[in-house]
């Protein structure tokens, strides 16, 4: 009860981190909805590796010819502006000879090399990578959260407008193709609504929830058999409840607040594997 | 005469600039019913989709009615069940290319769904999940997405591949009821002669291998010699009871199908 008392006391420490996590848990669920059934759950892993490279060469540059880009927003300009070119790339480019995730694996792995080898020419800023892009869901600060608001606005607004035609792209390209539909663009939408809203959420709850909830809480919902409009709204749900619920139980019990928020997800899951095993 | 709703003429068609069809000529009118055959990968359904405008030509022209209200099925097995909609929503997307972006589906749509679906009787499966229905339920679903979009072409890319013979001739005797009842161009995709030839009324055999692209009426195409260059051996044909058969005469095969 204690500890209750001294979290609930605590308002003001938590009220921005707890808002931008439980944001951050519905707008990943719902989006993660399209990840899990295009097949391409690595998208997440890929795309904050992708958005790191850019920090990376932004602070080379940096350092090489001392322009300020270690400031917050300019970082999460960067990290946006590499992740939603990755992101455009990896949605709009289908092989006939190579399944999407050979080119999800290909970025991660690519990226993350260039990461290292990049992070290895930094003189002063290596030790900071971490946190500039996978942020703290403890502290997040205000400024953070706007940027949240607006990129979840963003992506609400774009999948009302375009959900018929997002959907038939995504379920049935050969199909939207033939009848004339241009399916690259509707991809290329999905995948800027993902490539803005991963490096956000990776600095607001770091890069393990953001890949847990563009996972779990879509197959939560699939798992309970819910249709494909309710998919989204039963993800957003549990995204939330994961998000939110992991960061009061990591405060009230002390433990790793993205960890906690994971297992909570994974925890969620149960109830629908357990539905479906029974048939 | 009408005016062909499709028209390929000296057309090449093929990927990433490398045609795999070259002075391909070919049209589609009003009332047609063409089958495209061919063995596995030998280019019909990249023909197909030149042929719609979903795959640039390499060369050569394309022509036919504009706008054209297509209706497309695609093979079964390349539509993923574990989407989660129901059998009503996937027919109502055969809608969404006549909407537009922006606009909601309404009433009209709706009904257009319902006869759809009733067309080719699956009226009672509009709340089940895609996923749950058979092989031929599936089918008939996606046909009556094609439908819901009250096509002047309706396209079919091997419609039949995997199924029993029982659902294979249903789904056939459907595609001929469609086709009787007027309005609607059908052409469809098949590697199985045998499976089209008592149905289409023209002929295209298609094989990239051996730059084959050859079309008729089933008379011309129904021949020993154009039965051969697309099988590659020797090949007759024989009417029992009202129905074609294709068999390979060959010595050859004889000798390993004897007992």
């Amino acid at each position: 009860m204690n500890a209750l008392r001294e979290f609930l006391a605590a308002r003001e420490i938590w009220g921005v981190p707890l808002t931008a996590s439980v944001l951050a848990g519905a707008l990943l669920g719902a989006l993660g909805v399209y990840v899990v059934l295009r097949r391409t759950v690595f998208v997440s892993a890929a795309l904050t590796q992708v958005s790191t490279l850019g920090l990376v060469l932004a602070l080379l540059v940096e350092e090489r010819i001392h322009i300020e880009a270690e400031y917050a927003p300019v970082q999460l300009v960067v990290a946006m502006v590499f992740s939603v070119a990755g992101a455009l790339l990896l949605g709009t480019v289908r092989s006939r000879r190579l399944p999407a995730e050979a080119a999800v694996g290909g970025a991660w792995v690519a990226a993350s090399a260039l990461v290292v080898l990049g992070a290895s020419r930094l003189v002063h800023a290596a030790h900071d990578l971490g946190g500039m892009v996978f942020g703290n869901a403890v502290a997040v600060p205000a400024s953070d959260l706007a940027v949240l608001v607006a990129v979840a606005v963003f992506c609400l607004v774009v999948h009302a407008l375009f959900r018929k035609e997002l959907a038939f792209a995504s379920f049935d390209p050969e199909t939207a193709r033939a009848l004339g539909m241009n399916v690259p663009l509707w991809d290329g939408v999905l995948f800027l609504t993902l490539g803005l809203a991963i490096p956000v959420t990776a600095r607001a709850l770091g890069a393990l929830p953001v890949f847990a909830f563009l996972t779990l809480p879509a197959a939560a919902a699939l798992l309970a058999r819910a249709g494909f409009r309710a998919a989204f709204l039963v993800a957003a749900a549990i995204g939330v409840l994961a998000a939110g619920g992991g960061y009061v139980l990591s405060w009230l019990w002390e433990l790793p607040t993205g960890a906690t928020m994971v297992a909570l997800a994974g925890v969620l899951l149960l109830p629908g594997a357990a539905a479906r095993m029974r048939g | 005469m009408s005016a062909p709703l499709v028209t390929l003429e000296g057309a090449a068609v093929g990927y990433h600039r490398r045609p795999l069809l070259q002075g391909v000529d070919l049209e589609v009118r009003e009332g047609d019913f063409l089958a495209v055959v061919g063995p596995n990968g030998g280019g019909k359904t990249t023909l197909v989709r030149a042929a719609l405008g979903a795959l640039p030509l390499l060369g050569g022209r394309r022509g036919g009615r504009r706008p054209l209200r297509i209706g497309y099925v695609p093979q079964r097995e390349h539509v993923d069940t574990i989407w989660p909609f129901r059998a009503g929503e996937v027919v109502r997307m055969g809608r969404v290319p006549l909407l537009g972006p922006l606009r909601r589906p309404g009433q009209v749509d709706d009904e257009a769904v319902h006869r759809a679906m009733a067309r080719v009787r699956v009226e009672h499966l509009h709340d089940h999940a895609y996923g749950d229905l058979s092989g031929g339920q599936r089918q008939r679903t996606l046909i009556a997405r094609a439908l819901a979009a009250d096509p002047e072409l309706l396209v079919l890319d091997e419609p039949t591949n995997g199924m029993d013979p029982a659902a294979e001739l249903a789904t056939m005797d459907l595609l001929r009821d469609l086709h009787a009842a007027g309005g609607l161009a059908v052409v469809m995709v098949s590697h199985r002669l045998e499976n089209v030839a008592n149905y289409a009324h023209t002929l295209a055999f298609v094989d990239k291998d051996r730059q084959l692209f050859r079309v008729g009426t089933l008379a011309e195409m129904l021949r020993p010699e154009a039965l051969s260059a697309l099988y590659g051996r020797p090949v007759a044909v024989r009417e029992l009871e009202g129905r074609w058969l294709v068999y390979p005469t060959d010595a050859e095969l004889r000798r390993e199908v004897a007992p």
